[in-house]
């Protein structure tokens, strides 16, 4: 039996470090370890309730406006102040863009080239790969002359004899399978995909008045200044510029990077037998399409034990039962307490011990929904909407299905998306989904300026007693929850449920593992000394540990150390 | 309300400038970079081709602010190479970062001493992948300092915020030896230093 301890693992910033033992060529054991403390609660405690959103995006480097956006929804919550329906309509444009930006970085700079090796490159021939792509897809960067030049880039990049940042990748790894072709078309698009993520970014800017960290926000609403005769504000001039970005950003996404997806799950099949992990998905409602948020155009909902048939709604962000349902536990975390507690009664007290397999291991909590497990994530979101009949679900669903039979027949139910490449595709239906959903938004918010309305802010009102919130947001990497208890407008109490932390969780009281050490449970790993496919699955789940754990290290100095495997 | 990375973007004939803060401001000296360009902003003018922004810790999501920039000034704590005390200013340019043709050779063989600065994971990658597709900066200087500490929520250490004046001047400095026009303002704009407030 063969022990491989892989750290960090994360092409990102963040702390993680996966424990597999190995035997007969597959993953017997698993242990997922975040390596950073989290000290968060200890900052926004006491802290006036108007400006926590100001804190809370700095939570993550990577995902600030969705710490921003939750934060406010929480004091809302707690206040239960409505909002006006601008207000809702820009904060869903600004998610709606971060969240493309983040879903283009995943797939291509975090984790395309698990699958894609670049060595084989100079082999490809790239009319040919040009034919196979055009048979898939409009993508004018599909183009012989865009291939050939792709190709040249990276023959010289071979041809020099160093691979530079490309130098730690597992070229030639057996589990390495897609054709010299195929492999050119994802690299092609890979350095193509810098493109969309810029214009995702000024899609955010021109709304939140600077990224990454946006200006706009207001406990009650956005500071958007909209008069359509004033050049000063947000005008007729902005709302063209931002449909201009979205019209150049969709075809990327639904012609090159959703199509990408459908052609690495129809290469890598197999893929769709491993990583199926914690079978319990979450999702909460997201993009309100009214003021009250009573309607939503992504729905959220409750699958157990793998069967969609029984799916349970949420159908709004007061929802009783997720209230009730979300709890913490420390066991097996370097924190003191017993039991699992509600986020509201969290603590946040450290304990650290060393890793003890069967003990304490890690800086995240087990957070657990009525006891069990769950797996949050693009996947979630896309077996919700798909068992609840969603039409948009369905609509890039049955594509992908449809997209991926053609290509060597596989045929495809929703049930093999519970996997670790039904995480990969989940994401690309779940961005093309959203890119449909960022011109009706605009449409929406166009139309309600053009209507007189110029609301976007409703004062809020701190009541001289205690009041606890929540604030939900359908994030990248999944179900985001922030917990509030507010009194005399200042925090008492502050807990971040986090995507990272539902999926990276350890073992709890009970001992039942997280979702990620579930997931590495029978995957194959041909070469212990290059575990590539244990990467590919925890790299599914797009792990990033600095807002599970936040950035702090015994040490204090290694900030952001990271090691690109 | 400003939109500079919007606007910047419009298809102007001007140079596009960027002078970028990293750094995570919860995190004590961490924040240098954040800090000194929110001080850069406060105390020096620049044309709107300029843009002045913190980026946090954004990793390989600092690419779009780099894309197809004439030059970059980068301001980040930075780890000692030598035996620098904290506070040291140490400026770093193309050569120092491997990104020159004559130091690229040398700097790929070696990654371990890429770590220039703490968020360099971001900024190597990024400019690698930048190059390769044909939108690099042409030219990027980081302004950096030694850190003291890096407690959580500890603030900015003396040292290093008396360095940090001195690293503001530094990039007006830099940025007139490129001829990009940088006025010292008469009047210093409010600056907003919101992460080194008590709490309530």
């Amino acid at each position: 039996m063969a022990r491989i301890s892989i750290d960090p693992i994360t092409r990102i910033e963040g702390h993680l470090r996966i424990d597999v033992e190995v035997d007969g060529g597959k993953v017997q054991k698993a242990w997922a370890s975040c390596t950073m403390w989290r000290g968060l609660e200890t900052i926004l405690r006491g802290r006036d309730a108007r400006e926590g959103w100001v804190f809370a995006q700095r939570f993550c480097g990577v995902c600030t406006t969705v710490h921003a956006i939750a934060s406010v929804r929480a004091v809302e919550d707690a206040l239960q102040l409505e909002i006006p329906a601008n207000a809702q309509y820009i904060r869903n444009l600004i998610l709606i863009a971060h969240a493309l930006h983040d879903h283009i970085v995943h797939f291509y700079q975090l984790s395309a080239l698990d699958w894609v090796d670049i060595t084989t490159i100079p082999k490809a021939d790239p009319a040919r790969a040009a034919s196979i792509a055009e048979g898939y897809s409009t993508w004018p960067g599909n183009s012989r002359r865009e291939l050939e030049a792709v190709q040249n880039k990276v023959k010289g990049l071979i041809g020099s004899g160093q691979l530079g940042i490309f130098a730690h990748g597992y070229w030639g790894h057996p589990a390495m399978r897609l054709s010299p072709e195929l492999n050119l078309i994802l690299f092609a698009h890979y350095l193509q995909a810098l493109e969309f993520q810029r214009k995702s970014c000024q899609v955010v800017g021109i709304l939140g008045g600077k990224t990454p960290h946006i200006q706009n926000l207001a406990v009650g609403g956005v500071m958007n200044a909209i008069n359509l005769n004033s050049l000063a504000t947000f005008n007729m001039d902005r709302l063209g510029m931002l449909q201009s970005l979205l019209q150049d950003l969709i075809p990327f996404v639904q012609q090159a990077f959703f199509v990408d997806t459908c052609l690495l799950a129809a290469s890598y099949p197999e893929w769709f037998r491993y990583g199926r992990g914690v079978a319990n998905y979450l999702a909460v409602p997201d993009l309100p399409t009214d003021a009250k948020a009573t309607q939503f155009d992504l729905p959220g909902g409750l699958i157990m034990n793998g069967n969609l048939a029984s799916v349970q709604p949420i159908t709004n962000w007061r929802d009783e039962s997720f209230r009730a349902a979300v709890a913490e536990d420390v066991t097996h975390a370097w924190y003191r307490g017993e039991g699992a507690q509600t986020p509201w009664k969290g603590e946040t007290d450290p304990n650290y011990t060393d890793f003890h397999e069967d003990g304490k291991y890690t800086w995240v909590k087990a957070p657990r929904y009525n006891g069990s497990p769950i797996q949050v994530g693009p996947l979630a979101n896309v077996l919700v909407g798909y068992a609840s009949g969603h039409p948009l679900t369905r609509k890039w669903t049955d594509t992908a299905f449809k997209t991926i039979s053609s290509v060597h027949g596989f045929k495809m139910t929703p049930d093999d998306l519970q996997s670790t490449m039904g995480r990969y595709l989940a994401r690309g239906i779940r961005s093309a989904m959203l890119s449909d959903l960022a011109l009706q938004h605009w449409q929406l918010l166009t139309d309600n300026i053009l209507k007189g309305d110029d609301t976007t802010y409703n004062p809020p009102q701190f009541p001289s007693h205690e009041c606890e919130g929540v604030g939900m947001h359908e994030a990248p990497r999944g179900a985001l929850s922030h917990w509030v208890i507010i009194d005399k407008g200042a925090f008492s109490n502050y807990q971040a449920v986090v995507p990272t932390t539902w999926n990276a969780s350890p073992r709890d009281e009970k001992g039942v593992p997280g979702p990620y050490e579930t997931s590495l449970i029978a995957n194959p790993v041909v070469d212990p000394q290059k575990p590539l496919e244990v990467l590919r699955t925890v790299h599914s789940f797009d792990p990033c540990m600095a807002c599970a754990c936040h950035t702090l290290d015994a040490s204090g100095r290694e900030i952001a150390r990271v090691k690109v495997l | 309300m400003s939109t500079s990375f919007a606007d910047t973007t419009a298809g102007q004939p001007l140079r596009r400038i960027a002078v970028l803060g990293l750094g995570n401001v919860l995190l004590g000296d961490d924040g240098f970079g954040p800090m000194a360009v929110e001080m850069f902003r406060s105390l020096y003018e620049c044309d709107s081709n300029v843009e002045i922004l913190d980026l946090g810790t954004p990793g390989l999501d600092l690419a779009p602010y780099l894309y197809d920039a004439d030059l970059v000034v980068i301001a980040d704590a930075v780890h000692p190479r030598e035996e620098e005390t904290p506070g040291t200013l140490c400026v770093y340019c193309d050569d120092d970062l491997g990104l020159s043709e004559a130091g690229s050779s040398q700097a790929r063989s070696s990654p371990a001493q890429l770590r220039l600065t703490s968020h360099d994971p971001g900024v190597l990658e990024s400019l690698a992948q930048l190059r390769l597709a044909g939108h690099a900066p042409s030219e990027v200087i980081v302004v950096g300092v030694v850190p003291e500490s890096c407690g959580l929520g500890k603030g900015i250490s003396l040292s290093v915020l008396n360095t940090c004046l001195v690293a503001v001047d530094t990039i007006a400095r830099l940025l007139l030896e490129h001829s990009i026009d940088c006025r010292r303002r008469r009047d210093p704009i409010q600056r907003t230093l919101w992460w080194l407030s008590g709490s309530a």
